[in-house]
């Protein structure tokens, strides 16, 4: 399915700004609500991100002593702007992406690294020493999830043959499900995204009993606003990708709300089963367990395909 | 604010703002000196038997990120220092709420040598939760009360304050 728009209506209404920042939103919620339920609690209203996004943008935002105030004020407009660009080139509702060219994955990779990296230099930028530490985790984290999570979606790339996301997304709408042909990159990917999004266990970067709020501990009011957008927007856009790739392709807005909940319901379940673990563990947990196992998954399928060749 | 209640644009946004800080009151709990009971009772408020999540309420570590102080007890010499510092360093507009008759009015420490009066005395407090320990339903009215007087649009103890003349250091 494709729809012909005008570029601007793509860049603020859909599938860019207002349609991801309330879909962003909504993920939130449906989120915080499942981990809620998941802990025999209500959980929040439906309207709760939406009441908390409007209060922190029309709070006081202090510039503390010591950060570099530009820097300050930059980087978390550059932290939304990469996730929001980044979700241009994904199939967002079922639909065909709006910019699509051969290696838009990679792109999308890096794009939602920024996010990540303004993060880290956010903390950085800051004299605090629990911004510090912050940085630090978070900056450790990226190096360890990163690698992984690549080369889980390279998986379905290379068992597609082209490094187009809307390329992959319809040959694996014609294909059997690549969770059944490629499990371990599956589950690699997943967990890849919840270190990405710093949900638990993998939220050791703003670990609240130990480090206050991690990187964003100085700010408050617009900056911090924007950084929780530009990690909802993240959610939808990693989200979208996951089972576009290992659940059947997205084809319809239907098929999208089901698969990309379904795989929100089992990340909740995941984030209220597991306790945080240290930066140390994450690390070692990554690169002695998820690395070489996407390793071997990605050369299984190298070989698998160039096998029928040789004969 | 009389000029701005004629624009129909302001009034609007002035709505929604006070609307989003009603429904999503973030705290930061700080004890000041109490024996800890009322922080127990605090904490017993935040667990899943009262969920005030349900309510929008967020526990935060950073001050920069709440917008209603809870304190509890009476504020000891050593501590005033730093609750003043916790204060200034929430962003505006911010509220106070004393939990305990220690927080209230020194209750059972009352005339030790080491404490200032009440929590009032350090910072402008907006709501006072009377009780040692007060229970959490006590405490959740309270912060219900506060909410209330953000919706009335009454001035919180911050603007009172700052309209007053800068009283001298004691
Ligand atoms: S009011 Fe009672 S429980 Fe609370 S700090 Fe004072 S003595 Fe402790």
């Amino acid at each position: 399915m494709s729809l012909s728009l005008h570029p601007l209506i793509v860049l603020l209404f859909f599938p860019g700004g207002l349609f991801l920042l309330g879909s962003g939103m909504f993920y939130e919620w449906i989120d915080r609500k499942l981990v809620a339920r998941y802990q025999n609690r209500l959980g929040p209203r439906w309207f709760q991100p939406l009441a908390d996004v409007v209060k922190l943008l029309a709070k006081e935002e202090i510039i503390p002593q010591g950060v570099h105030p530009g820097l300050f004020i930059i980087l978390p407009v550059i932290a939304l702007a990469s996730a929001l660009t980044a979700a241009l080139y994904t199939p967002l509702l079922g639909l065909q992406p709006y910019y699509s060219f051969q290696g838009d994955l990679i792109v999308t990779l890096y794009l939602l690294s920024v996010m990540t990296l303004s993060l880290g230099l956010a903390g950085a930028n800051s004299i605090n020493r629990f911004s510090l530490v912050g940085a630090t985790r978070t900056i450790t984290q990226l190096f360890s999830y990163e690698a992984p999570f690549m080369l889980a979606l390279l998986g379905p790339a290379i068992a597609a043959g082209t490094w187009r996301i809307a390329g992959i997304n319809e040959f694996a709408g014609q294909s059997l499900w690549m969770i059944l042909t490629q499990p371990i990159g599956f589950i690699v990917a997943l967990i890849g995204l919840m270190g990405k999004l710093e949900l638990p266990p993998f939220d050791a970067p703003e670990a609240e009993t130990e480090i206050v709020a991690g990187a964003l501990t100085e700010y408050s009011g617009r900056g911090f606003a924007l950084f929780r957008i530009g990690k909802n927007v993240e959610l939808v856009v990693g989200l979208t990708l996951v089972s576009a790739f290992y659940l059947g392709g997205l084809m319809n807005p239907l098929e999208f709300v089901l698969k990309t909940l379904g795989l929100l319901l089992v990340m909740a379940g995941l984030q209220s089963l597991f306790a945080r673990l240290r930066i140390d563990q994450t690390v070692g947990l990554w690169w002695r367990m998820g690395t070489l196992v996407a390793l071997l998954q990605l050369l299984a399928i190298v070989i698998g395909r160039a096998l029928p060749g040789l004969f | 604010m009389s000029d701005q209640s004629s624009n129909p644009l302001a009034s609007v946004m002035d709505g929604l703002k006070s609307w989003a800080r009603i429904n999503s009151p973030w705290v930061i709990h700080y004890n000041s000196g109490s024996c800890n009971g009322c922080d127990i009772e605090i904490l017993a408020t935040l667990t899943p038997r009262y969920d005030l999540e349900r309510l929008g309420v967020k526990l935060q570590g950073s001050p920069r990120h709440a917008d209603i102080l809870i304190c509890t007890g009476p504020v000891t010499r050593q501590s005033k220092e730093r609750l003043k510092r916790i204060y200034e360093q929430m962003p505006s507009p911010k509220f106070v709420v004393a939990v305990g008759s220690c927080g209230t009015a020194s209750g059972a420490f009352r005339g030790c040598y080491n404490i200032c009066e009440s929590i009032g005395d350090v910072i402008p407090v907006d709501v006072y939760v009377p009780g040692c320990a007060p229970r959490p339903e006590a405490i959740i009215y309270g912060v219900a009360q506060l909410l209330e007087m953000i919706k009335s649009g009454a001035p919180s103890a911050e603007m009172r304050k700052a309209e007053e003349p800068a009283a001298v250091e004691g």
